[in-house]
């Protein structure tokens, strides 16, 4: 039986990276996107509307950030998993990203099929 | 007659987003997309583009190999244009880049390409033999420049560094005109006053222009 893909809401509120996220996406058969938000406040409505199993999400947004926004969802909803995503540098990273709950930050010019397949493995349990 | 554009983009988010964002002009015509300078070399060779959309860094050093390919291109395809997609507002790169010419060469910051109108309207100013310099980019020439007392730049009243610095991202004395509020004969008079402050003698216009940009930006060494 095939695995179900894993569903995805990208948000970041630049419509060039979330259209980039989709095209990261679309070549990748176990994962798929199946919404997008611009802000934080929309991201916390959208995980509640669409119980996505992973929130790709940037963090400089316009309201809260994508740090606050990923605290909110993982409080309510301790089996999505985030992955904070950002233009920082590793060492420039706001402290409170590493406590916020998400599973790995990645820098946006990492980001590619085979690390997103790769962070995602290595975060499910095994068994 | 479509604009071909080879693109190259180390950054798989970047590269794709870009190539979705062309792939919808119908007056681009996305002929090659590379990952590193040797593909990038190879491209321009076989596809004999109109404009190159590239990245500073990539494979194989991660340092300056889009500069180096638009200073390849100088020799090998003259006409191309080159679009210069920049992570930060590097004065020393925009001066590397820019420092045999500005003619078809634009320098943006990569945060910029998530703007379709801007990366096409450089992409199209290039192909024309236009420039364009990312306004930040400028901004910190502009004040790095004025920091330094003994720069020509400092005999600048603000009015006409402001001037200078429209002129530096590739405008026409009618665009610059557009963008201060002034008539077109107040812009020639500030241009006028910039050339005799930065001691550019009588020359052609075009060269002094390029002139004035180039010693904005060449103080940055």
């Amino acid at each position: 039986m095939a695995t179900r893909p894993v569903p995805v809401l990208i948000v970041d509120d630049q419509a060039f990276f979330r259209s980039a996220a989709r095209a990261v996406l679309a070549v990748m058969p176990g994962f798929t996107a199946v919404g997008e938000a611009w802000s934080g406040e929309e991201a916390v409505a959208r995980v509640e509307e669409l119980s996505p199993e992973l929130v790709l999400m940037d963090i400089h947004l316009p309201g809260i950030s994508g740090i606050e926004a990923t605290r909110r969802i993982r409080a309510a909803h301790p089996d999505t998993a985030v992955m904070l995503l950002s233009t920082y540098k590793a060492e420039d990273l706001p402290a409170d990203a590493r406590e916020c709950g998400a599973i790995a930050y990645l820098h946006k010019e990492d980001f590619e099929p085979e690390v997103l397949e790769r962070i995602w493995t290595d975060h499910q349990p095994v068994g | 007659m479509p604009i071909r554009v080879v693109l190259a983009e180390d950054s798989y988010l970047v590269r794709e987003g870009v190539r979705r964002l062309l792939e919808t002009e119908p007056d681009i015509d996305l002929v090659d997309v590379c990952e590193d300078y040797d593909s990038l070399l190879e491209a321009i060779s076989s596809a004999d583009p109109d404009v190159v959309l590239t990245d500073i860094r990539m494979p194989p050093t991660g340092t300056d190999e889009g500069i180096r390919a638009a200073e390849r291109l100088r020799q090998t395809h003259p006409a191309a244009g080159v679009v210069l997609l920049s992570q930060y507002a590097d004065p020393a790169y925009a001066l590397a880049f820019l420092e045999h010419g500005t003619e078809g060469r634009a320098y943006l910051l990569k945060e910029r390409v998530a703007d379709l109108d801007h990366l096409l309207a450089a992409i199209r100013e290039v192909a024309e033999g236009g420039s364009v310099i990312d306004p930040k980019v400028v901004e910190t020439l502009v004040t790095a420049r004025s920091q330094a007392a003994q720069s020509p730049l400092a005999r600048l009243t603000p009015r006409e560094r402001e001037v200078l610095s429209l002129l530096a991202e590739g405008k026409s004395n009618a665009a610059v005109a557009d963008g201060l509020v002034l008539s077109e004969r107040a812009v020639e008079k500030h241009i006028n006053s910039i050339f005799a402050k930065l001691g550019l003698p009588e020359a052609r216009e075009a060269h002094r222009r390029v002139k004035a940009v180039l010693l904005f930006l060449a103080e940055q060494r």
